[in-house]
């Protein structure tokens, strides 16, 4: 049998061992075997030189072919394996997908605080302003003030939680009454804001509010407001309603229409209260809605000019609007809440829900 | 306020369907609360006519009639009366109709004859009481119609939410003048004058007041030989309608007058009061002086104080003013002579006295809103005109007047263009000038309104308040709605800060609570943790009850009680924050400080064990990262935690948290004697931070510091150090030590035990050396190293452990 021969044989039997190789240090066995240093094909090619001249070319380009077919093969086969490797490794990695995942709950905000920043934020895109006041407040601001008269009944001892006075010669009243009370709502910020600020002024004062109703599913005795007042040039009672509506559809959702109604408040004149359509019947009338379509959810008005004396508004160039409203009732509405007193317990299944 | 339609479509005509005149009502500021309709009751008795009348075969006394009540077939009904003939028209009770006596029809056979039905007797229906037979009903009585409807039975009464401005819609009259004014149509105003007989009442009766500041008129009347006993079915259903119970013709009248007219009445027994030396009998108006008594209508012994206003006869006190009269002037079945008083009390004088004797009146929270004084004498006149036709009464000539200063119409004007600039309206001058004529006011002129409002509005004093009357009216639907101009606005920083620390708190799986601002005063000591020095609770006076009495001093009490609350309900994991403000008072300062603070609470694990991670029980350190967090994010410098014992911390587990040097909160596991006082059996870490201390240290904008490009050296070692050395003395010992090639030495093990000698402890400290310039070999790290090692060992005793 000739060297050519030989070689193909060769080629042959290495194409047979290539794609027997089972994995790829199989396969790095056989390219040793043939390619190696010792290997068959590099034996054939170092007895080139005792070929004659005439079988020598020949040869030398058969051998050649030979070593690139097995190269090539051996390439492919290596990269078959290799594939074939990776998936069996990554079978074998596979997971339970379903398990839960690892991670430290998630910490949730209070209810009424998020219902709070999404007014504020509501407010904030309408370019107010934040502010702030005490808790602990003068009879002054709280009521005077705010134009209630001296013998309004929201004054008295078994509405408004009044404080013991510490400064020098004070007095209880004999209906226990004091010239320090918690606020009875956040208006005295407004005072305060427009005591200390020329206008133009617009604000809205979120915090913490006292009335002495006993706690039951619809009352606390401590409970959120969220009010606001404008004082510019020419605001008018439109300016108003085109304010609330945008916040109430802010807060409640695109199409809740709302109704102004006329009603009293001691610091605005013309005041109303504002209903928003009923999100269960859209307005029709259901049991939620006590068959009205309408839920009451704000007050407000153009503020009295009494207030703005008070305040030190010039009423000549000056007027404005007020508003409030309870966010626990927010958070009832629109969350459904049975029971306000679960805003103040604590307990974590009901936190973590929001 | 309680209106009936029957009555109200007497004063004002009202085509409105119902539902359209609540919604009316509603949209100009009188809302309806609720709507009631009566002579339900009669549901199924209808008009019918008997068409035969047959003997019962079985019954001497009964009748085996036919009815026709306009249903296709004409119904068989046995029947006991005998009052009635073929043809006559009666109420008729069909199968399923209850009566007002309970009764409820039922197919019934009666002797073997079967009855669908009962014809009814006046007393059956509930109307009268003659029982002696069929109620025979006119001959043109409409055959089928509901016998409700048909003698006018059914009435619909709605209760109207009239705000304390509007003291007028607290009558009929008042309530008619608004529907005609929202309506446009012409109210009418009840009135009457009564025919005088005898002697003048100026004969008998006397009338001074004291004090006018309490009673600024009083007015009176005398009617002789009136017939006490019941009222008329007219008066009865419309003082019921109204919300009162009928209880003579006497009361119902002087009730009747103020429901239509908003003026309250009282009657005296003109007999029961006593004379002065002159034979008259002497109304006199004064101050209650200390110490008297009155025995009020309801039995009930009064004290009296100095600035209620009292009616009194020379005897002494005959009726509080204005909310309650006395038992012994009071009105009886054998009253014969009647002194009608029609008065005009001080609102806020009534409402004190009202309130200080838990005595609440209808005539009380009509005077407490206000009762126009122009309208006694129109009251009185009505009300004597009806004694005199429902009672037999002989209505003395005359009337006693005190009037000492006479209310006047307010003079005021109204810019039309002022009032379209606040509202943003284009409301014409006439449509403004019909509004207000059409609520009462007399109005002149064209873009000035001059305006006289009667004093039966007295809550409209100013401009303003007319600019609200038309807008009100007008509607306020119609404004269109606008919004003023753009402007910058947003969070100003302690606000943005307050969001960041939420953020952080929220992320290291905190949940934020809210609790009551109010504590238990017995808090204080429960908790151990007193008022601040030179600081006094904040106290208040009318507490809801003894355990929120005080205004919180720290967040601590509340937080544990939710602890507390959690634990019981069975959830063992609490992770809770609030952030609100604490108080405290000081003496001679009127207001509170009120200081924004945050606290945490931790109890049991973050989760409770799973497939991939362990249960490890919450402590100390996982208050402390939490701390961290927070001075990382506001940028806090400074900072740092001093182990102290705290009475309410552990011992050993509590340390205070200052920023430079000022304490700002504390850290640490509840003492077990605090969380056993606050039923909590589980450990508890708390933490409690002045967040305002912390605004003032943070730092908004912190500047670059180079990221590190050069490799670093890093070694790990162990020191041997005695027990008593404190970790973050030894941290702070290499840090100083180690110099500028020094970039962090993080301590990753803490180990006692085998190869390590009793009192002592290993550190395990990783060390990490760079330079910002040049790769460090080991040549240029083993002398700072060396260093380093010399100093904590001088310092601290640490050496090296093999």
């Amino acid at each position: 049998m000739g060297v050519v021969e030989e070689l193909h044989e060769l080629r042959e039997r290495a194409l047979t061992d290539i794609s027997s190789a089972q994995d790829t240090s199989a396969l790095s066995d056989v390219r040793v075997a043939y390619l190696g240093k010792k290997g068959s094909l590099t034996g054939v090619l170092r007895g080139l030189g005792s070929l004659s001249a005439q079988e020598r070319p020949t040869v030398g380009k058969t051998s050649n072919e030979v070593r690139r077919a097995l190269e090539a093969a051996l390439d492919s086969r290596k990269s078959e394996l290799e594939a074939t490797e990776l998936q069996e490794r990554m079978d074998a990695g596979a997971l339970d997908v379903t398990l839960p995942g690892r991670r430290r709950a998630q910490g949730h905000q209070h209810l009424i605080q998020r219902i709070t920043r999404e007014i504020v934020e509501v407010f904030v895109g309408l370019g107010y302003t934040v502010a702030e006041g005490p808790e602990v407040e003068m009879e002054y601001y709280n009521f005077t003030a705010l134009n209630h008269t001296p013998h309004h009944p929201a004054r008295s001892a078994s509405d408004t939680f009044y404080v013991r006075d510490r400064s020098e010669g004070a007095v209880v009243s004999a209906t226990g009454q004091s010239d320090v009370l918690l606020r009875t709502h956040t208006s005295p910020v407004q005072i305060r804001t427009m005591e200390e600020n020329d206008p133009p002024i617009y604000i809205i004062a979120p915090g913490r509010v006292y009335r002495r109703d006993i706690a039951d599913p619809s009352h606390l005795p401590m409970f959120t407001q969220v009010e606001g007042i404008v004082v510019d040039e020419n605001i008018t009672f439109g300016d108003l309603k085109g304010t609330l509506d945008h916040v109430v559809q802010a807060i409640f959702g695109e199409g809740r229409r709302t109704r102004f109604r006329p009603h009293f408040f001691p610091f605005t004149e013309p005041s109303a209260e504002v209903d928003v359509s009923c999100g269960i019947c859209d307005g029709a009338g259901c049991r939620f809605c006590q068959g009205t379509g309408w839920l009451e959810i704000l007050g407000c008005g153009m503020v009295d000019p009494n207030v703005f004396g008070h305040a030190g508004v010039d009423t000549d160039r000056f007027n404005g609007f007020a508003f409030g409203m309870g966010v626990e009732r927010i958070a009832a509405l629109k969350y459904g809440i049975p029971d306000l007193r679960m805003l103040v317990e604590g307990d974590m299944r009901f936190l973590r829900q929001f | 306020m309680r209106v009936s339609m029957k009555w109200l479509k007497e004063l004002v005509d009202v085509d409105l369907p119902l539902g359209e005149f609540k919604d009316l009502l509603d949209m100009t500021g009188t809302a309806v609360e609720a709507v009631h309709t009566t002579g339900e009751a009669l549901d199924g008795v209808f008009v019918g006519q008997i068409v035969t009348r047959e003997k019962h075969p079985e019954a001497d006394k009964l009748w085996v009639t036919t009815v026709d009540v306009g249903a296709d077939e004409n119904l068989t009904i046995v029947c006991g009366a005998q009052n009635f003939e073929a043809g006559d028209k009666v109420p008729v009770a069909t199968l399923g109709s209850e009566l007002p006596n309970g009764m409820k029809i039922k197919k019934a056979k009666l002797r073997g004859v079967v009855s669908m039905g009962m014809n009814c007797s006046a007393i059956e229906l509930g109307l009268g009481t003659d029982a002696d037979g069929l109620m025979i009903l006119p001959a043109d009585a409409p055959i089928g119609t509901p016998f409700a409807e048909y003698h006018q039975m059914s009435d619909t009464v709605i209760e109207l939410e009239v705000t304390p401005n509007r003291p007028d819609c607290l009558s009929m009259a008042g309530v008619a003048r608004e529907v005609g004014a929202i309506t446009s149509r012409k109210a009418s105003v009840p009135a009457s004058i009564p025919d005088e007989v005898g002697a003048p009442i100026a004969d008998s009766v006397r009338v001074t007041i004291a004090d006018q500041d309490l009673c600024p008129r009083y007015t009176a009347r005398l009617i002789r030989n009136v017939k006490v006993g019941p009222s008329p079915e007219w008066l009865a259903e419309r003082v019921t309608a109204a919300g009162s119970r009928s209880v003579s013709n006497v009361v119902d009248v002087t009730n009747y007058v103020m429901y239509e007219l908003g003026q309250p009445l009282h009657a005296f027994d003109a007999d029961t009061l006593a004379v002065d030396t002159d034979g008259k009998a002497h109304i006199h108006v004064r101050r209650a002086t200390s110490g008297e008594h009155l025995v009020t209508l309801d039995d009930q012994d009064r004290a009296l104080n100095t600035e209620m206003c009292m009616i009194t006869d020379p005897s002494g006190p005959v009726a509080l003013g204005g909310v309650m009269g006395g038992l012994s002037t009071e009105v009886t079945d054998s009253t014969v002579n009647i002194l009608l008083e029609a008065a005009s009390f001080d609102g806020p004088n009534v409402s004190h006295t009202s309130r200080s004797l838990a005595l609440i009146s209808e005539a009380s929270t009509r005077f407490e809103r206000g009762v126009d004084p122009a309208g006694c004498i129109a009251a009185l006149d009505r009300a004597a005109a009806l004694f005199a036709e429902v009672a037999g009464g002989e209505v003395a000539p005359g009337v006693i007047d005190e009037y000492p200063v006479v209310s006047e119409p307010r003079p005021l004007t109204l810019r039309v263009g002022y009032a379209n600039k606040v509202l943003g309206t284009d409301i014409p001058s006439a449509e403004m000038s019909a509004i207000l004529a059409r609520l009462g006011l007399t109005v002149e002129g064209e873009d000035v309104l001059t305006v006289q409002v009667p004093t039966f509005r007295p809550d409209l004093e100013r401009e303003i308040d007319l600019v609200e009357e038309v807008v009100r009216v007008w509607g306020m639907e119609r404004v269109q709605s606008t919004l003023p101009a753009g402007r910058a606005g947003g969070l100003n920083s302690v606000q943005r800060w307050r969001e960041r620390v939420g953020h952080v708190l929220r992320a290291g799986s905190l949940n934020e609570t809210m609790t009551y601002s109010f504590i238990d005063p017995e808090d204080a000591e429960r908790l151990r943790i007193p008022v601040p020095e030179g600081h006094v609770p904040v106290e208040l006076i009318n507490p809801m009850s003894g355990e929120q009495a005080v205004m919180r001093h720290t967040l601590a009490a509340g937080l544990l009680r939710s602890v507390s609350y959690n634990l019981r309900r069975g959830n063992p994991d609490v992770h809770l924050y609030e952030i609100g403000a604490t108080y405290v008072g000081t003496m001679g300062k009127a207001q509170a400080r009120e200081t924004e603070t945050l606290a945490v609470a931790l109890a049991g694990s973050w989760n409770r064990a799973q497939w991939n991670e362990p249960e490890v029980e919450l402590g100390f350190f996982d208050g402390k990262g939490v701390v961290e967090s927070i001075m990382e994010e506001l940028g806090v410098e400074g900072w740092r935690t001093v182990a102290t014992g705290l009475p309410f911390l552990q011992p050993g587990r509590s340390v205070q948290i200052q920023v430079r040097g000022q304490m700002v909160g504390w850290l640490g596991e509840v003492h077990p004697q605090v969380l056993d006082a606050y039923e909590v059996d589980a450990p508890v870490t708390m933490f409690e931070l002045s967040l305002k201390s912390l605004y003032a240290a943070a730092k908004e904008v912190r500047p670059y510091t180079e990221v590190p490009r050069m490799p670093a050296v890093t070694m790990d070692i162990a020191l041997l150090v005695d027990e008593s050395v404190a970790g973050e003395s030894l941290l702070h010992a290499i840090r100083k030590a180690g110099g500028n090639l020094l970039e962090s030495s993080r301590l990753f093990d803490v180990y006692r035990g085998t190869g390590v000698p009793e009192g002592k402890k290993s550190m395990a400290i990783a060390l990490t050396w760079r330079a910002a310039d040049r790769t460090l070999s080991d040549d240029d790290v083993a002398p700072a190293y060396e260093r380093m090692l010399k100093k904590v060992a001088g310092n601290l005793g640490a050496e090296l452990r093999g």
